[in-house]
């Protein structure tokens, strides 16, 4: 399943979520900060959100 | 004709005349009252309240999330602000999902403790979230039965107890409530939880119930459990939805977002939001609404009673369960040296992996196991501390090649003790820190063979490494080769992936493991060697 992480593609499996694709873009410890991930529509999401094909998801 | 008759006759006619003058004032006065009466009726309106929650994930008590400073959630605090709400207007209190699993608080009684928390709060529906299916059918069932509202699922087909809608009367209102929950269960939850069900299109099904309560409701909602995405499809897929109510994808929409005249609404995750939206009903119409985010962070003092009391409950049985004994170890299992080299817990850990996912080898990161475990009685929590992150287990298909780089990546940074040092089963390498990082692995076999760099295998590891965690870039390279997911032989795969679970954690699995064991003796076994 193909998600966008700050506009750069990621491959994650089906059922994982926001947490395995910030893993993957190597940006989960962005959000032990005060750093906050929010969906395509600008509302924040959870680390543990489902996320779908062609999700765009921005960490700031 | 004699002029006393014409007179007689003219006295009839005004009599006559002034009968249909009355008869017609009357008929007036009758057309102005209706007339008044009318506007009047329809000017009528009625307040009523949705509260809502999703994705609660048994976090009952208040908790730091990453990132922030202050505490926030808390269920206890949440009702009393629920109660709150309920006084002011006729309201209505909804879930939307994955309300039973997550948090040790709810996975140590299986939902139990979140059921009779839900109970408590007196919800009015539920739908079910895809983790509802997570320790199985038999216990979805029997909590269902337990359950003192209606639990929704309109597209699952063959579970019993779960109902496709349900009609509320608030304040005069009739609501009708369909439940969706999404199509991707299968894929998010063991395929042996879902065995037998049949889950179709949320869609196709919300429009076949959106045309059986036509008539029937004033308003229709749709509780949903298929993310914020395709929530916000759903009104142009299905006619006739005033008000979704939705989960799944935990998204904090602070304010109603409107998709072809439907309210769209989510309220984040682990009760750290209470979902308010009220709705100005006239004429069996939405006319105005007004809806919020309550975010909920401890109070002294402000938390209700009766919700504390069953949270402190079931935390006492949660410490109960953590100190119960699950097995013993016949030696020290060492967790404290898993990042620099083999160890008898990252053998017995990685055994554990292959042996449940039925793979070739199992391959995890050091850095996954926090502690270790002393020589003599295994008690929950110490597999809990051992094994503190909530991953599960994945396996894929690596070539030898991949294998290799896998290897190598893995004593790369032996130096700094870094967390992606391996743990493995069904494979043993020999390696030389003298050698550049990349260079470092010599000899790797796998089932005493040589590695065939050529050939695939099937590798166990946890979610973490399956994501590319620790740097592990073939497994990366797996899954993004990994394509058409279905579910072979009772587990989900794909072109690459060949196990997936992640309704149950790694830990849960080696307490059960042990459990069935009752003494273990695991010891170095020589699959990883250091040469000079």
């Amino acid at each position: 399943m193909k998600v966008y992480v700050n506009d750069i593609p990621i491959e994650i499996l089906p059922g994982m979520t926001v947490r395995h694709a910030l893993i993957s873009a190597d940006l989960l410890r962005e959000t032990e900060s005060s750093k906050r991930v929010f969906d395509e529509w600008g509302n924040e999401i959870g680390l543990n959100g489902a996320l779908f094909e062609g999700a765009k998801i921005y960490v700031r | 004709m004699a002029t006393k008759d014409i007179f007689n006759k003219c006295i009839e006619l005004n009599k006559i005349l002034n009968n249909i003058c009355i008869a017609r004032i009357t008929v007036f006065c009758l057309f102005l009252l209706l007339f008044l009466s009318v506007p009047y009726a329809h000017s009528e309106q009625t307040v009523i309240r949705i509260l809502y929650l999703n994705d609660f994930h048994g976090f009952a008590e208040p908790y730091k999330p990453f990132g922030s400073d202050e505490n926030l959630g808390g269920i206890a605090y949440l009702s009393a602000k629920l109660n709150s709400l309920r006084n002011e207007r006729d309201s209505l209190l909804l879930s939307a999902g994955d309300m039973i699993q997550g948090n040790n608080w709810a996975n140590l009684s299986q939902g139990e403790s979140v059921i009779e928390l839900i109970n408590a709060m007196k919800f009015d529906a539920m739908v079910l979230g895809n983790h509802e299916f997570d320790f199985g059918q038999d216990v979805l069932k029997k909590l269902i039965s337990e359950a003192k509202f209606p639990v929704l699922g309109s597209n699952v087909e063959n579970l019993d107890l779960v109902k496709p809608y349900v009609i509320k009367e608030i304040a005069g209102v009739k609501i009708g409530i369909i439940g969706v929950v999404t199509d991707d269960t299968p894929v998010t939850t063991h395929p042996r939880n879902v065995a037998g069900l049949t889950f179709i299109s949320p869609e196709d099904s919300a429009q076949k119930y959106i045309k059986e309560l036509k008539g029937r409701t004033d308003i229709i909602v749709v509780l949903s459990h298929i993310g914020y995405s395709a929530d916000r499809l759903l009104p142009e897929r299905a006619e006739g939805i005033d008000v979704i109510v939705g989960g799944h994808s935990h998204t904090k929409v602070l304010s109603p977002t409107i998709i072809n005249k439907t309210i769209v609404l989510q309220a984040w995750e682990h009760a750290k939001a209470l979902g308010v939206l009220d709705l100005t009903i006239a004429d069996g119409r939405i006319e105005k609404y007004e809806g919020h985010l309550e975010e909920i962070r401890p109070e002294l003092g402000k938390d209700d009673k009766n919700i504390t009391a069953i949270v402190e409950k079931y935390q006492k049985k949660v410490d109960t369960v953590l100190n119960e004994t699950v097995g013993e170890a016949e030696a020290d299992l060492d967790g404290e040296n898993v990042r620099k080299r083999e160890t008898n817990l990252g053998d017995f850990i990685a055994d554990i992996i292959r042996e449940e996912s039925g793979s070739d080898i199992a391959l995890i990161n050091g850095g996954g196991i926090r502690a270790s475990i002393r020589k003599g009685e295994i008690k929950e929590k110490h597999v809990y501390t051992v094994l503190p992150f909530d991953n599960y287990i994945v396996a894929v298909k690596l070539s030898g090649r991949q294998i290799r780089e896998a290897l190598e990546h893995g004593v790369s940074a032996i130096e700094e003790g870094a967390g992606r040092f391996p743990q493995v089963s069904g494979l043993s390498f020999t390696y030389s820190r003298a050698e550049k990082p990349g260079s470092r692995v010599k000899e790797i076999l796998i089932a005493g063979n040589l590695i065939d760099l050529n050939k695939e295998y099937s590798v166990a590891t946890n979610d973490f490494l399956a994501a590319g965690g620790d740097g592990y870039k073939a497994f990366g390279d797996a899954v993004k080769s990994s394509k058409d997911f279905s579910i072979v032989g009772g587990t989900m795969k794909g072109e690459k992936l060949i196990y997936s679970d992640s309704g149950r954690w790694l830990r849960d699995v080696v307490i059960e493991y042990i459990k069935g064991k009752r003494i273990i003796s695991p010891a170095i076994e020589g699959r990883i060697t250091e040469t000079p």
